[in-house]
């Protein structure tokens, strides 16, 4: 068989990399040669066991010619994509700032009222934007959600309320699941689905 | 006691909503709770706790406090909205924006000029209460966290507010902060304490109660710390103090409440200290609102059940105002039974459901359960439209039409069966903001109660409806009857009642029977008035072949009254003579639907939560020696000599926490049932905690 061929080879770090060849890159520097490499060495993946094909020049040069037209269309793509994202970010900014204005109708509106405000005006009450308020209301509402059911407010479940209750109490009783045959009914449900998946994976002849 | 089919009903997964706030009006002796869905509900404290009105909630109001000026109740939300309730037309009157973020609390001062509002930003607001509405005054001292609890101080001079770790006290003139202020910040595992409520009280003391589960009493004059009572584990979250200012009580997390009393420290001297004295656990989780009356503590929470806790220094002993009441369901029925059809309407507050009941073939002895031969089916699952919730709903006896309203919409039609393939009938304008429905015994009409006690007819037909009267009733307490009938139709007419409370509001019921004719009079005229009565009715019904009217009260009391004589019938004078039974008098809960056996003339059907019972008017009336539930006893004696030891009152408790007890055409009777279990079961999370040996 061919001789073993030490050649280093350059791994791209797109995911569909074996597994175990993940370590490889640890460490390296990511430099812009390498992002240039990155192309080409797509080509030359390979397991490491094959023995290394025959390559006319000719082919080579071709090769190598194509990828580096591709690394520059790649490097031209990402500069547009750039672009494309501060134009986007900039009418961003511009809606945002149209939004703090008032409308236009409150604007006129204002407007004519301030030409005959002497005599018959009238006062407009602004509503609260309905996003603000109702997210001020959702932050006061997990505030309290989180004092009384956040973390450290050592709470427990019904379940264990009850069957503590049966357990102590002056009738003894199972806990509260045993006792009540429909309590839970949709985990317990659930709980068997996954059961049979589970069967059906070890391949348990059921019996 | 009358054999019966039994439709056993669970799937009816009515959950309350928690209690989040309470105010109690001594002077009306009325309590308004909030509900965590924005409903208000009003309890009449003096007619046996009963609950007159409720007042639909909304999506968006949360409300946090509640608060009562007179005979005006006012709520605050984390919406950041002050709310006016229009108590007669059971509908929020109007509501005016805060303007600083979600309101966590209202207090209003003795005199009832001002309303003092704490907003998440910081500020307290006051409001000028004016004759028809609230205007803002001013801001007090910005501070830098939320203000969760305020309280006035008697003389209106000076306010005291908890916030995030400290508690602050303005003066209200000026609205400045006095120099004294306490800061305590004193923070187990990095957390900051919340001062959940506070108290201001006469001598310038400041109670306050915490999320650190300690009760802690301040000198209002030099801002010093007199005396810490660590209560709980948990957070203290309501206390309440009595008008006489000489007791305290706290709720905790763990669903207690904690008493505090100002007594002297040795008897007979003047040093009077703030001492713990009881502790009740009437709930299974937190208390959230909490009310001192003159006798008993109100309480309620996350287990969405109002408990009465009498302070038994405070009442006399072994009387009924002595006993423990938990109220759990509504004193109104959300089901409704199509007779006719064997149809069941049920009422959520977001939605209705339609089910028809399941049937079987089987044939059994007394007490056996029948095999299902086909299962209740789910026919419709309709949301309601916008924010405002289910005010009320109503199925007509034959199951072809369901109408249901909220408190902004106008009514809402639907037509059940597919068969009818009709349009929707146009409705008047007339109908909107009804808040009870009902459809008269032969389908045809409707009514519904709308603003200032009146009652709208409406006629049903193919294709539209027509608007037919308004009647308006004149004020008192009183239940007015009224004959319906075109003198056209001759063989039956249609009766209607209902009820005015105190010239005030229209009462939740509303009721149709269809009855002999014995009095020609022209349609729409005021039959009769039934005698005012000091208790509210809490059921109503009129028999459809003896046309007598039974009625049943919040003490208990029930009357019957013949509408074709126009007086009281020889049964319930009887009745009253000898008096009712004391177990009956002692019920806690009110009977809250009445129907008739249609194979028995002589039978009642009535139902409260807790059992079910059929009157026989045929048989003798219980004494006072004779053992009211004698149902089992009775099984024991031998057939023969039954009938010796049996009396009027049949009592079954078989079926537990009853919603509704209806009878359906063929010999059926529907129970709906809702064990407080399954409601409990569902609840937000418990605190744990640690029992000896477990």
């Amino acid at each position: 068989t061919a001789a073993r061929l030490f050649l280093p080879v350059l791994w791209s770090y797109s995911t569909h990399l074996p597994s175990h060849c993940g370590g490889a890159r640890h460490g390296v520097a990511k430099t812009d040669t390498e992002k240039q490499t990155e192309d080409t060495t797509m080509v030359f993946e390979s397991s490491d066991d094959e023995a290394p094909e025959e390559v006319t020049f000719d082919a080579s040069r071709t090769e190598a010619l194509r990828s580096m037209k591709q690394a520059l269309d790649t490097a031209r793509r990402e500069k547009e994509l750039l672009k494309e994202k501060r134009r986007k970010r900039q009418e961003l900014f511009q809606e945002q700032k149209k939004i703090k204005l008032l409308s236009d109708d409150v604007l006129e509106e204002m407007d004519s009222a301030s030409s005959n405000l002497k005599g018959n005006y009238r006062v407009a009450t602004v509503k609260v934007v309905g996003a603000l308020a109702s997210s001020q209301q959702q932050a006061a509402e997990d505030f309290i959600q989180s004092r009384l059911y956040g973390a450290g407010s050592c709470r427990t479940t019904n379940n264990e309320l009850l069957s503590l209750q049966n357990k102590t109490g002056r009738n003894k009783g199972a806990a509260v699941q045993f006792v009540k045959k429909d309590w839970a009914c949709k985990q317990k449900a659930k709980a068997e689905k996954l059961k049979k998946r589970w069967i059906h994976k070890q391949h348990i002849p059921s019996c | 006691m009358g054999e019966f089919k039994v439709h056993r009903v669970r799937f009816f997964e009515y959950m309350p909503s928690p209690i989040r706030a309470m105010a109690f009006n001594s002077r009306t002796d009325r309590l308004a709770v909030a509900r965590g869905d924005g409903a208000v509900e009003i309890f009449n404290f003096a007619d046996n706790y009963f609950q007159e009105k409720v007042i639909p909630g909304q999506d968006s109001r949360a409300v946090e406090a509640l608060c009562w000026v007179g005979q005006r109740l006012f709520s605050a939300g984390l919406n950041g909205e002050i709310t006016e309730y229009d108590l007669e037309n059971l509908r929020p009157k109007y509501t005016v924006m805060a303007y600083g973020g979600p309101a966590w609390t209202l207090s209003s001062n003795n005199e009832g000029t001002m309303l003092a509002v704490g907003c998440e930003d910081g500020t307290v607001k006051m409001f000028e209460i004016l004759e028809e509405r609230i205007q803002f005054q001013r801001n007090h001292d910005r501070q830098k966290g939320r203000i969760i609890s305020l309280s006035w101080h008697p003389s209106g001079t000076h306010i005291a507010a908890g916030m995030m770790g400290m508690i602050r006290i303005f003066e209200t003139e000026t609205g400045k902060q006095t120099g004294l202020t306490h800061d305590w910040i004193w923070s187990p595992a990095n957390k900051e304490v919340v001062v959940w409520s506070v108290a201001f009280l006469s001598d310038h003391t400041v109670i306050s109660g915490d999320s650190a589960g300690k009760v802690q009493v301040w000198d209002g004059f030099t801002g010093t710390l007199i005396k810490t009572h660590l209560i709980t584990k948990w957070d203290v979250l309501a206390l309440s103090v009595s008008q006489d200012q000489s007791s305290l009580v706290a709720g905790t997390s763990e669903g207690t409440v904690t008493q505090f009393q100002f007594l002297p420290l040795i008897v007979g001297q003047q040093d009077k200290e703030w001492v713990r004295t009881r502790t009740f656990k009437n709930h299974s989780h937190d208390v959230r609102a909490l009310a001192h009356t003159e006798t008993a503590v109100v309480s309620g929470g996350m287990d969405t059940q109002l408990v009465v806790q009498p302070l038994l220094d405070r009442v006399e002993k072994n009387t009924q105002e002595s006993a423990l009441r938990k109220i759990a369901f509504p004193h109104r029925s959300l089901v409704c039974c199509a007779k006719k059809s064997g149809l069941l309407l049920f009422q959520f507050p977001e939605h209705l459901e339609l089910w028809r009941l399941g049937e079987s073939d089987g044939h059994g002895k007394p007490g056996d359960s029948l095999p299902v031969r086909k299962k209740p089916e789910k026919l419709i699952h309709l949301k309601r439209k916008g924010e405002d919730h289910i005010c009320c709903s109503a199925l007509s006896p034959c199951g072809g039409w369901l109408a249901y309203t909220t408190v902004s919409s106008n009514l809402k039609f639907l037509l059940p069966s597919p068969s009818s393939s009709l349009q929707l009938p146009k409705l008047p304008k007339e109908l909107c903001s009804a808040h009870q429905l009902c459809f008269s015994s032969d389908s045809s009409k409707l009514f519904a109660s709308s603003k200032h006690s009146s009652v709208i007819v409406v006629a049903l037909g193919q294709s539209e409806c027509k608007y037919l009267h308004t009647l308006k009733p004149k004020s008192g307490c009183e239940i007015h009857i009224y004959n319906l009938n075109k003198l056209k139709v001759c063989l039956n007419s249609v009766f209607f009642i209902f009820v005015t409370l105190f010239g005030l509001s229209l009462l939740y019921l509303c009721h149709v029977g269809v009855m002999q004719q014995f009095d020609c009079d022209p349609c729409l005229q005021l039959h009769c008035t039934v005698p005012v009565y000091s208790s509210c009715p809490t059921a109503i019904a009129i028999h459809p072949v003896t046309s007598n009217l039974v009625t049943v009260h919040a003490n208990q009391q029930i009357f019957e009254y013949s509408l074709a004589q126009k007086e009281y019938t020889e049964w319930s004078r009887k009745l009253q003579k000898q008096g009712l039974h004391n177990l009956w008098l002692e019920r806690d809960t009110p009977i809250t639907h009445i129907s008739f056996n249609p194979n028995n003339q002589a039978h009642i059907i009535l139902h409260d939560m807790f059992m079910l019972c059929i009157i026989d008017q045929s048989l003798p009336l219980p004494d006072r020696k004779t053992l009211l539930y004698n149902q089992m006893t009775l099984r024991s004696v031998p057939e023969s000599e039954r009938l010796r030891h049996s009396h009027a009152f049949k009592i079954c408790k078989n079926f537990q926490h009853l919603l509704c007890v209806s009878t359906l055409e063929d010999q059926a009777l529907v129970v709906v049932e809702r064990p407080l279990l399954d409601i409990m079961s569902q609840l937000p999370a418990p605190v744990r905690q640690k029992k000896f040996a477990t």
